[in-house]
Formats: C-alpha cells, structure tokens, sequence
C-alpha cells in the first residue's frame, strides 16, 4: 500500500506535529487572507444590494426574459447544488467504501459541500418573482388551507436541497466533534467556551468512539443515496418539463455525474491553494490528487457519453423540434460557448491519463478551474439555451445576461467564499484525528516510538 | 370610546401605522367606488353601461358601442346592428380610448403669446376675447378674410360650420384629409356621370382585383370590406374566390391575397387599359353597343399587352391571363385606391379601372352606384397651395383649424409651415397639441369624439350617431358648442342665425328636420331609439336589398370618355428609387401615433413596433451593403429622411417603401422624436385631374449612412419551419373529403390512455375556440382589443428588445414565400387552454390550475413567479410582469375594473375574458339556464372584422365551436405533445 500521508522529507509526522500544523491556521491569518475575507465580503455586499434592487423594481433587471424564463439564476443553482456533491461522495461513499485517502480532503470536501448548498439555496429563493413569498413552496399547516402542488418538481426540489443540506450539515459536524475537543483543549476564555459547546463534551473515551463511530457510518449510509438523489431531482426539475433539450430520461444520471464531476474539480480548485498557502503537503499529498484526478478523468468519461448520447437521442427520435434544438445548441447563437465546454469537460481532462499530469499540481489546478468553467456552461447550454429555441419559433429570442446577473453569480462565488474562508480560520479544515488514525494504522510501531 | 376612534378604527389606524412606519411610505391614495360626488341614477357600481356611438378614427364611420363603468369609459366595440362594421372594430378604433385618455391632451384653453410663453386661459375669457376680435372684422370683406380649415366633419358639425361660416360671410371653409378618396369621385363623373364613390359588393365577389387598394388597412371602409374578404376567402360551394392585389409594394392586404402583381409603380393604370382592351378585343366583354365597343378599340387601342408590359413590367402573359380570369368571373370586382394610385396619374388610373369594370358588366353589379360612400369633397393639395398663396398676400385674417394636422402631411415645400406664421390669428381646435397647433395662438381644445354629440353619414341611408359616453376628462368644450357661443357672443346676425344654445341641440333639431317624417308624432321618441340603436340606417332584413331598386340600372360611359387624354408613363433615372409611402395599417395618416398600443402592437409585415423604417428588396440591400438596422440615407429632391432597414421581399428592387404616419415632431410624449416623417420627401405635385397631393412615384436617392439604429422586431423567426403553427390547405384536398368522415371526430379515446391522471371533469361547459386562418388578416385588431379589456400593459421599445412583450394574444406572422403567389401566413396565438396543460404540473403552488370549465385559470395573488410554467408552456403565450408597469393618468382611467391589474414578479396569460364568461354565467344562473352559445364573446373574437375568431362551449354538439372544431381539416397547434388544446384553427384554404 502507497503511503498516504508523508512530510516533505518523506517522514510521517509526528502526531504532535499534526496537531500543530493543521491547526495552524485557526492563529495567525496572514494579510492575504484578510484581502480575500474582504474580497468576499465586497462580492456579499453586491449580490445582496442587486437582491435589494431586484425585490425593489422587478426581476426585468436580470436578462432572462421569454422563452429563457430561466438562466444565471437556475445555471448557478444547479452549479452550486453539483458543487456540493462530491462533498458528500469523498465523506461518505468512499468511507463507506473503506478508501483510505479521502481522509485528508474529506473535512474540506464536507465543508464544500455545506456552503455550496447554502450557496445554491439563495437562488431559487431570488430567482422567484415575489421572493418575500418564497415559504409558499413549503407545505405548513395555515388557516388559508393552501397547500403546495407535489406534482411539481419544485417541490421535490425543495425536499431534496433541504434534506441534502440537513444531512450534510450534521455529518459534517459530527466529523468534526474530537477535533473541535481538541481546539477546545487548546484555548482559553470565551474561545474555550464556544468550541466547548460545539465539542458537547467530548472527551474521548472509549465509549464515546464507540458511539461516534456507529453514528458516523449510520449518516454516511443516509447521506450516500442523498448523493444520488439530490442531483436527480434536480435533473427532474427539467427533465419533467417538455422542453427540446430538457425532457429527457438520461438527464438523473447525466446530472449526477456532472454533479460529482463539478464538485471533484472544484475540490481540487479549493484544496490545492489551501494546501500550498498552509504547507499542509505532509497531509495532502500528490498521491490523493492522483486519486482525484483518477476520478476525475472517469466522471469526464461519463459526461461525455452523456453529451454523445443526447445528441444521439435527439437524432434518433426523428423529432425535427428535438434535432433543431440539438443542433442550435452545437451550431446557433451560443456555439462558441458550447465548444468551450466540450473543450473544458471533454478534451482538457484527457490530459490526466498522464500520471505525471495528474501530479502536477499547476497543471491540475488549471483543469480543474477550467472543468469547472465547462460545468458551468453545461448549465448554461441546458437551461437558457434549450429555452432560447424550443417549440415556438415565433418567440425564439436570445438570451442575453444583464450585470444584475453577473452580480449574483459574483456575489454567490463571494458567499461561499466568505463561509469557507471563516471556516479555515475557525474549524480545522483536516480531520485531525483519522490523519492520526491513519498514521497510526500505517505505521503503528515507529509512531509509537516516536510518540514516547 | 368617542365616536371618532371606535375599536374597528382603532385596530385599524394600529395596522395602518404599523405597516406603515415598517414601509415607511405613507398612507395610501383615497380610493372611491364611484368618483362622483353626487352619481348619475343609471350608473349601478359593478354594471356596465353601453352606449352607441360612431368611430371618427379614420372616414369609414364603424358603429361603435362603448363600455362604461361607473362613469368612465373602459372599452369600445364594433355595434353589431351597424351596417358598416357589423360588430367589428378595427385596430385604430380599439385604439381610440388611448385618444381620450391620452396623457399628452391639451387640458383646457391657452394662449400662446408672441413670445411663445403659454397663458392658461378660462372658456369664458377665451370665448370673449375670440368673439370680440371677430367682432372686430366689420365689414363683408373683412369677414371673407376668416378662413375654417377642418379635418372630414360629422355631418351635422359641417353643416353647423358652414351655415357659421355663412353667418359670418365667409366662403372659405376647407376640409383638408392627408387619404383622400376625391379621385375616385372624379373619375366616376368622368367615366359614368357620377361623382361618387360606390359600394363595391367585395362579399358578392369571386374574383377581387385590387389595384393597390388596401381594403384591409386604410382604404375607404376597412372593417366592412374586411367582413366581404372573409366571404371571398371562405370555402363556399366548393370553390374559393380570387384575390389579385397590383402593387409595387406587397402590403397586407397583399399579403392576404391569392396572387400579388408587382409593378413599377405608377404604371397600375396601364394594367387596366391593356385587360379592357384584350377584354374587348377578345371578345370577352359583356354585351356592349356596338358603337361603343368600336369607339372604345380606338381609345384602347395605344395599350397593346404589349406595350403595357414593356410600361409596368409585367409579363405579357400574365396581363391577358388576368384578363381572362376577370372578364371570365361570375362576380368579378375591380377597385383602386391606396396610395399606389396616387401619382400623378392617379384620376386617370380610376378611370382606367372604370373601364375595365365597365367592359366586363361589373357596375351594377359588384360596384353600386345606388348606395354609395358619403365621401368628403376635400380639398386636395391645390387647394392647400391655394390657402398658402393667400395667406402670402395677406388674405388671411382669422385661421381655424379643426381636427387636421397638415402640416405634418403636407409636403414641407409647399410652406404651409411658414405662412401659417403669418396669420395674425390662427385658432386651434385640437385636442392634441401636434405640429400645426403648436403654430396656433388660441388653443379651445375639443372634446375627444367619445365625449361629444355628433353624427356621420358613412353611407347612402346609413346615418350614424355620436354620444358622449363620459363626462369630458378634461376642461375641454365641444367646437360646435363652442361656435354657438362664439356666434351668440358676436351679437347681431350672427347670433340670430341660430336658435339653439348648444350644439346637442342643434344636432337633435337638424335630426327632426331631415326624420321629422320617418318619426312621426313621437320625435322625442324616435330620437332616443335612434341613440340606443347609434343612429338609422336600414335594418338588415328589409332595408338595403328593398331600396336598392335601380341596383340593375345602367350606369353608361359618358360619350367624352372616348376622348379621355390618358397621360404617359412614368420615368426615373438610372440610380434612383421610386418612393412608395404607404399609410400605415396601425397610425393611418399619422394620427395614430400618440396611442401607445397602436406602437406597441406590432406592424402586420414587419413585425416591427414603435418605429418606422425603409423597407429595401435583398438585393438591393446587397448592392448596398446593408443589413436590417442599417440606417438609410433617403433623399429626394425636396428632403431627406433617414430610417434604419427593414429587408422585404415584398417591395420591388426598384422601389424603396416607408410607412406614413410617424416622425411626429409633436404630439406627445409617444409620437415626439419616434421614427421618420416621409412627407418631407414628397414634391408639391398634385393629380392634375383631381388636385390631390401626390403621395406615391416619388424618386429618390438612397445611400448608407455607416451608422446603425436597431430596429425592434416581436418576431423570433420568419419562418414556422413546418411545425403546423400556421398551416394552408390546399381547396382540392378540402372539396375531395367534404363530407365529414366519422373516425376524425372519435380520436379522442386514444388521447386519453396517454396520461396517468383520469380526465377533467367538465360538468356544463368546456370553453373553446376555433380560429379560421382564411379568415384571419392579420390587423391585430383583436390584440388591441385584448389590452383594452385585460389591461394588459405597454412595455415599449426597451422592454420589448428584451422579451418582454406583455400581449396575450398576438398575430404570429410567417413569411413561407414572398412571390407572385405569396405565402405570408397569420395566425393568432393566444393560451390554448389545453386540457393537459404542461403549465399545471409544473407550478410548485397552484397559481395555475384547471377550472370546471376546462379553463387553465392563473390565480395571480397565488404566483410566486417560478417561472417555470412560460418555460413549459409550448405556445410560449405566459408573460410575466418583469416589473410594475406604468398606466400614466389619466391612461389608468381606462383600466377594466372587472380585471386586476398585475403587480410585479407574477405570471399572467390569456383568460379566454374569464371576466365576461363570468358574467355570462351568472347571467344564465339567474335565468336558471346554461349560458346559450354566442352569449359570451371575448373581446379578440368580438373585434374580429372577418369573425375569424369564434368562442364557445365545446361539450355543446350544437355550439359553432364545437361544429367548427369538428371539421375534417381543423388542426390544434403541436397537438403531437397530447397538450389537448381548446383552440382548433381552421387552415387558411389555398386555392389551388
């Protein structure tokens, strides 16, 4: 078995120095990361005031219009919403599966995963007409005795986000209990105090690993069909419409996949700065992005056979709205962003069938921003596009969007930004302990030694 | 508790503060039911009151009813008893509330002093101080120095202006109208004697030869000729009449015919020679004297096919094939008007035509002289030159100008712009304040026609009123009240030459006058019927076919037509264009252009809106380089304009078109700064036969200016790329399976197995539409409609570049084949109220949901504004309030109370008028009856001229929609995706 965890020497750390250099961070931000915290603070303060603007006057602000009743809006939604899946598949799948390296990018991955969803989350809520009604989606009792339509995949959309971002929530929390005992044993004051509250007292006895651990796996079972479930529900708030481009049985596990495609590369976006700003290479080493870049490169494989067969199928049909609608998309208005994206999702990650690219870490983390480019465009080519050019011809109209758009999707990339960025100075961004415990179970004896 | 703060008003002032120191803006408006202080005993909150009147948006004098509610008009439609519109309206008519409630009207009398400074000015100041000063002119020639300028008067108001006029001895009263129809009255006293403009029996029609005529649009009477059009166009006994439009440029009216002649233009005239005389020399005339038919070979005999083509470059084969088919019809009609008749030739052209309808038997027969237009002996541009000449020697004392806007249609260089500065008193009556009446010193503003007495005489026996519907919205007085006071205030014989104090009065005395007899004892009686009813005319059963005893009568060639000096054809030199200026369908002569619906609805052709533009042939435009939004440079002799291109198949190489009726340098906030005047580039050229100004021939440079100006187009593709939005059928497939086959009415079953739900159960009804492509012309009446009734709101330009058009219901125009044999296709697109609405399942809320009426019902205060069901909805007829819109006051006065009107951030879409079916309903409920077929009409369907649209309930067998929506060769709009539409379109019938 390759060895997972080594210092820059090739030596295990020490577990002191574990400790030590993953909590590094939690004391002394330097003045780069107050520019980002303000950085994504500024984006905050714009797509709240575009959200202020758009309450005020109208969502005529943004470009969507007929037919493209949807577009950045539902784009970044589901961009968002995909971003947050591998999250949940490095925590949970792969723990489930027993895989070995998802221990130092897991607590990150989950952490992605939480602030991606509550990302997403803000923009069914914006993209609605009449926001400030935004809980009518939610079935309360209320005297009015009005109720919500559960035929409509909005509502299941609902239930899915919502569920998703419980179970993520919590998972990740609980993840993160000895460690943040650890952080407690390490402070004093009213710092004590907070991460003592949020440790609830744990003290690391037998017992309690016991439980945790029967608990742990009890929400990573939960959480594993979520994985799938979540993006495909989401798919189904197109693939129930009848649109050219949108009704389609392929669209759970295009989705899906495209979800965890998005997520893995934006993992790598994430963890590749991190781990290079806070010289965590001990712990998150080349042979882990191997592995994800590993991933990667199959999830390209998936997506693109999904596009192949989307097409495939709309030629199949010999439904001429279907083909037009096909064909606009690789050929009309928008055909420069759709070779984009084919470059970006299906060409670039070929690159990584080279292991000596896939371990280069300038060269991964440029894909991987690039893949998340193409992700994005995905989401643009279904959504928008499809609309721009369906049944009617009449009211084919481009979509073109508007600075009030760009705005949120900046002020979303700002938001989740701005959690994260709080969440590396305040949590420890690796799990110290199974760091520890693979450690431990790697190289038992000389650990031992050391550790005396 | 005190009186004042009871606990109701307490708990209510705590809520009022509460929202409102949250808010923080203040307390909102008073609101009043019924915004009279002391209301009238007939208005009853919640019902309508309909009043008869007659539309004065153009000369064709439609019926009218009018809609009010609680004292203020809300809506206007075509009367159905009315012999001219028999119920329909056309787009300019639904339009004329956005007259009345124009926010740019002149609000009360002013004076512009020399300065240019505006003093407000009471009616009484005003009235005195204008009396005086005509007072002022003592003597007879003097007073001759008063000169009355008006637009086409009711009759009654011209007669009370002509006896003031006389009152007041002076002989110059001037009826000035930008379309005139003098030619046609003066070719028919040249040709038959009689200087008239027939009834041309369009429905009697099976082969209708336009020369350039839009009787679609603007020419003489629209809305009736629309309802004859659908006749001919209809599948009748097995055939289908023939349509021949002959003009340079393919218009709407071109659009909807079966064959378009493209020509140079001018030339329509020698087209006409040559089929008489190919007619006459064939031997394919009627009957003729002898002496006739030879003296008739000699006048024709220079207008060989030949020679006509090589003229109007039309294929000899085709001008004899015409002929052949026109002589060759059993009902052949051949009419001319439009502005491709109005060059300089344009008398001789309609005696042209005379001819050809005389050769071929056809007057008498579809042209009747025995109940023809009352048409206006206006005064053509010679006489305008006339005015301007006299105005430069000074002859001109006192100017009134009622109703008449020459300066924004006269040609520039006649300078009626620059003497009207020269009248020492010019005095406006209008109720806008457009580019003449910004040169008037005393503006009395009129009342708007919905507000005033008045009548019109449209036709032979057809004697139309007029009512006001409101009380003026503004301190305005009617001119004729205003010319009683005057006279009264002036004293002497003046005020002697009239008995009556208001012009309501003088109306009703001159009614008794001329029906003293018809009413007999009971004037007072007969009066009031004739108000309900809108006036006399005969009824339809006894009267038009009873008194049209000479309809058979001949009416003879004059002997000195034989000697009639046809002029010679046009030329034009080598890089020019030939100028064709069309009235628009929707401003007319520019009149149009302060309504904002009239903008916003989209032009018929183009598709374009609140714009004007050139339209350039593809190849020109490639000789020139350009591409649509281009802006053109177009210059004539006289002037130049420029506008951006609009590329049309649709007018000749050799021709350039620019639609009349923008380029307003007045006239309110909508028509200022909007679009290009071609005006400026006509010469001052008259007919010399008739004096009217020359509108078409006109040549012209055009050249690129290098810069561009977007032109805004509602149109997503021209095309419906075969996907069955708009389909034809050919007549031999319709005659080959006339008889209804029984699998077509039962392929119900098989739809329904396809969803997983049971069907809707529909108890009573289940409302539907059928929607007669044949018929359908494309006017977009029924859009204006449609904003008039549902409140629908104006977005402009801006907004609609975006997407953001907010009809629900628009004419979808698909230009298939602009050729000799055009295909331009309309077809109205509203919700289709599909019983397996994709829009339902979709909404996470319930905003929009299937009633019991199988209506798709959208509950506004429910929406959130997902979005989603626009995206689902195949047809894409959702609109959605992108953001709160303006009705500018006194617009909102308009607004149809029995219609919410939308806030922001909610989706909204065609109701099928849910409001009027409600009333039905209730209506039938009282009665204790389901409501019968016909009861209940949308307001698209109850303005359609061609009664294209049809409504009703589809579970009743016997209902015309459900009989409509069996025919064979119905069709429902992408019913592949088993959306189960409740409008079927009948395919336009190609005639093949």
């Amino acid at each position: 078995m390759e060895e997972t965890v080594t210092n820059r020497a090739g030596q295990a750390p020490i577990l002191q120095q574990v400790t030590d250099d993953i909590l590094a961070p939690l004391w002394k931000p330097g003045r780069g990361y107050w520019l980002l915290l303000l950085l994504s603070f500024s984006l905050i303060v714009i797509g709240g005031y575009i959200w202020s603007r758009l309450i005020n006057t109208g969502l005529g602000l943004w470009g969507i219009t007929r037919p493209s009743g949807w577009g950045i809006d539902i784009a970044t939604f589901v961009f968002w919403v995909g971003i947050a899946h591998s999250g949940t598949l490095i925590s949970a799948i792969l723990y489930l599966f027993g895989v070995s390296w998802r221990a130092s990018i897991s607590r990150t991955a989950e952490a992605m995963t939480v602030f991606a969803v509550m990302t997403a989350g803000l923009f069914p809520v914006m993209h609605l007409g009449r926001s400030w009604f935004f809980y009518w989606l939610i079935p309360y009792p209320n005297e009015r005795q009005l109720w919500v339509n559960f035929r409509s995949p909005l509502i299941w959309d609902v239930f899915a986000v919502g569920t998703y971002f419980t179970i993520s929530l919590f998972f990740w929390y609980m993840g993160m209990i000895p460690d943040l005992a650890i952080i407690r044993d390490r402070n004093t004051g009213w710092k004590r105090s907070i991460y003592g509250f949020l440790a609830r007292g744990w003290s690391g006895t037998g017992i309690q690993w016991r439980h945790y651990k029967a608990a742990y796996l009890l929400l990573a079972s939960l959480a594993t069909p979520l994985v799938i479930s979540v993006h495909s529900v989401v798919s189904w708030d197109f693939a129930m419409g009848i649109v050219p481009g949108w009704h389609s049985t392929i669209f759970a596990p295009y989705f899906v996949a495209g979800a965890i495609f998005s997520g893995l590369a934006m993992v790598c976006t994430l963890v590749i700065p991190l781990r290079r700003a806070f010289k965590l290479e001990a712990y998150i080493t080349l042979d882990h992005f191997n592995q994800l870049a590993k991933m990667l490169l199959f999830m390209s494989f998936i997506v693109t056979y999904a596009y192949a067969v989307e097409f495939f199928i709309a030629w199949y049909t010999g439904d001429p709205i279907e083909r037009a609608s096909f064909y606009y998309r690789a050929f009309g208005s928008y055909t420069v962003l759709f070779w984009i994206m084919i470059a970006c999702n299906s060409i670039l990650p070929l690159l990584l069938l080279s292991k000596k690219m896939r371990c280069n870490m300038k060269v991964l983390f440029s894909i991987s921003l690039l893949i998340n480019v193409g992700m994005y465009l995905e989401r643009f080519m279904i959504i928008p596009v499809s609309l721009a050019h369906d049944f009617n011809p009449y009211i084919w109209h481009l979509y073109k969007p508007t600075i009030y758009e760009y705005g949120v999707l900046a002020g979303s990339f700002g938001f989740f930004s701005f959690w994260f960025l709080l969440f590396i100075k305040f949590l420890p961004a690796i799990p110290i302990f199974e760091v520890k415990e693979l450690l431990h179970s790697h190289s038992a004896g000389k650990l031992e030694a050391a550790g005396k | 508790m005190t009186d004042s703060l009871n606990r109701r008003n307490f708990l209510k002032l705590v809520g009022l503060s509460g929202v409102a120191s949250t808010v923080g803006c203040g307390t909102p408006p008073s609101r009043k039911l019924i915004s009279l202080v002391m209301p009238s005993e007939e208005i009853v909150p919640g019902e309508a009151i309909w009043y008869a009147t007659t539309c004065r948006e153009c000369l064709s004098g439609c019926g009218m009813r009018v809609r009010t509610r609680e004292g203020r008009v809300t809506k206007v439609e075509g009367n159905p008893e009315h012999p001219i519109s028999q119920g329909g309206l056309c787009i300019r008519g639904q339009a004329s509330l956005q007259g009345l409630y124009n926010p740019d009207r002149i609000q009360s009398p002013f004076r512009r002093n020399a300065n240019g400074t505006i003093e407000p000015l009471g009616w009484a100041e005003a009235e005195s101080q204008l009396a005086d000063r005509l007072s002022a002119l003592e003597n007879t020639a003097d007073r001759n120095k008063i000169v009355f300028l008006s637009g086409h008067n009711g009759d009654t108001l011209d007669r009370l202006i002509r006896q003031w006029m006389t009152a007041l001895h002076s002989e110059h009263y001037l009826i000035y109208e930008p379309f005139s129809l003098v030619t046609i009255k003066e070719a028919n006293r040249i040709a038959f004697g009689r200087a008239e403009v027939p009834d041309y029996s369009i429905a009697e029609a099976d082969y209708l030869l336009s020369f350039g005529a839009d009787f679609l649009e603007t020419w003489l009477s629209p809305v009736g000729f629309s309802r004859g059009f659908a006749a001919i166009r209809n599948y009748r006994e097995d055939r289908r009449g023939k349509i021949v439009q002959v003009e340079p440029r393919l218009s709407l009216t071109g659009a909807n015919a079966d064959e378009w002649v493209s020509l140079q233009p001018g030339t329509e005239m020698w087209i006409a020679l040559a089929m008489a005389r190919y007619i006459v020399t064939e031997g394919l005339s009627v009957e003729l004297p002898p002496a006739e038919i030879r003296r008739l070979g000699i006048l024709l005999e220079p207008y060989s096919s030949n020679r006509a083509s090589s003229v109007t470059q039309v294929p000899e084969e085709t001008i004899e094939r015409l002929a052949t088919e026109f002589a060759g019809a059993s009902a052949g009609l051949a009419i001319g008007g439009g502005v491709a008749v109005t060059g300089d030739n344009a008398t001789a052209t309609q005696v042209a035509i005379n001819l050809l309808n005389h050769v071929t038997g056809r007057v008498g027969q579809t042209i009747r002289f025995d109940r023809s237009f009352q048409v206006p002996d206006t005064a053509g541009l010679s006489a305008l030159r006339g005015l301007v000449d006299s105005i430069n020697r000074g002859e001109v004392e006192v100017l009134f100008i009622h109703h008449t806007n020459p300066i924004f249609n006269l040609p520039p260089d006649l300078g009626f712009s620059a003497a009207l500065q020269k009248v020492p008193l010019v005095v406006s009556f209008s109720s806008f304040s457009d580019e003449t009446t910004d040169l008037a010193h005393l503006v009395l503003p009129d009342h708007t026609p919905l507000e005033q007495w008045g009548d019109f005489r449209p036709a032979a026996g057809v004697h139309s009123l007029m009512q006001p519907a409101m009380n003026p919205v503004f301190d305005t007085r009617s001119t004729g009240d205003v010319l009683l006071e005057l006279a009264k205030q002036m004293g002497g014989d003046v005020a002697e030459a009239f008995q009556v104090q208001t012009f309501q009065d003088y109306l009703k005395d001159a009614w008794k006058q001329t029906y003293g007899e018809v009413a007999g004892e009971d004037f007072e009686n007969f009066w009031q019927e004739s108000l309900l009813r809108g006036g006399i005319w005969p009824s339809r059963s006894s009267g038009m076919e009873s008194q049209s005893v000479d309809r058979r009568a001949r009416v003879g060639l004059l002997p000195q037509i034989f000697d009639f000096p046809f002029p010679p054809a046009p030329t034009k030199g080598p890089a020019e264009f030939f100028l064709h200026a069309y009235p628009s369908s929707r401003y007319y002569d520019g009149r149009g252009a302060n309504k904002p619906w009239l903008h916003e609805i989209p032009d018929p052709i183009t598709n374009v809106v609140w714009d004007s533009w050139v339209e350039v042939h593809p190849e020109t435009a490639r000789q020139l380089n350009v591409v649509e939004g281009d802006l053109l440079h177009v210059e004539s002799a006289v002037g130049h304009v420029e506008a951006p291109v609009y590329i049309y198949e649709g007018v000749r190489p050799d021709t350039v078109a620019i639609p009349i009726g923008l380029g307003h340098e007045s006239y309110g906030r909508y028509a200022k700064d909007r679009g290009s005047n071609p005006s400026v580039l006509l010469p001052v050229a008259a007919d010399p036969l008739s004096g009217t100004q020359v509108w078409s021939g006109s040549k012209v440079k055009i050249s690129k200016t290098g810069r561009r100006s977007e032109l805004v187009r509602t149109d997503g593709s021209r095309t419906d790329l075969d996907r069955g939005f708009s389909r034809i059928i050919p007549l031999s497939a319709l005659t080959a399976t006339a008889v209804p086959s029984e699998e077509v009415h039962h392929q119900e079953p098989e739809h329904e197995s396809l969803s997983m739900y049971p069907p809707h159960d529909h108890k009573d009804y289940r409302w539907g539409m059928a929607i007669n492509l044949s018929s359908c012309t494309g006017c977009g009446a029924c859009v204006a409609a449609c904003y008039a009734e549902n409140n629908v709101p104006v977005v402009g330009k801006e907004l609609i570049a975006r997407g953001r058009h907010m009809a629900w219901i628009r004419i979808e125009r698909y230009m298939e084949n602009v050729s000799a044999t055009p295909d331009i296709r309309f077809s109205p697109m509203m919700c289709q109220q599909c019983d397996n609405a994709p829009c339902e399942p979709v909404c996470p809320v319930y905003a929009t949901m299937h009633s019991s009426d199988g209506l798709n019902v959208q509950v506004y205060n429910r929406c959130v504004g997902t979005r989603y069901c626009s995206n689902n909805c195949p047809y894409k007829v959702r609109t959605f309030n992108w953001f709160d819109y303006q009705f500018p006051e006194p617009l909102h006065l308009q607004l149809n109370p029995d219609v919410s009107v939308r806030s922001k951030g909610i989706m909204e879409k065609c109701t099928f008028c849910i409001q009027r079916i409600r009333e039905g309903k209730d209506h039938a409920k009282d009665e204790g009856r389901l409501v019968r077929d016909g009861e209940v009409v949308p307001a698209c369907a109850q303005s359609c001229p061609t009664q294209a649209i049809v409504f009703g309930n589809l579970l009743d067998p016997n209902s015309t929609v459900s009989k409509l929506a069996d025919q064979q060769h119905g069709y429902r709009v992408l019913e592949e995706l088993n959306t189960k539409p409740a409008i079927t379109y009948l395919p336009r019938i190609k005639r093949i």
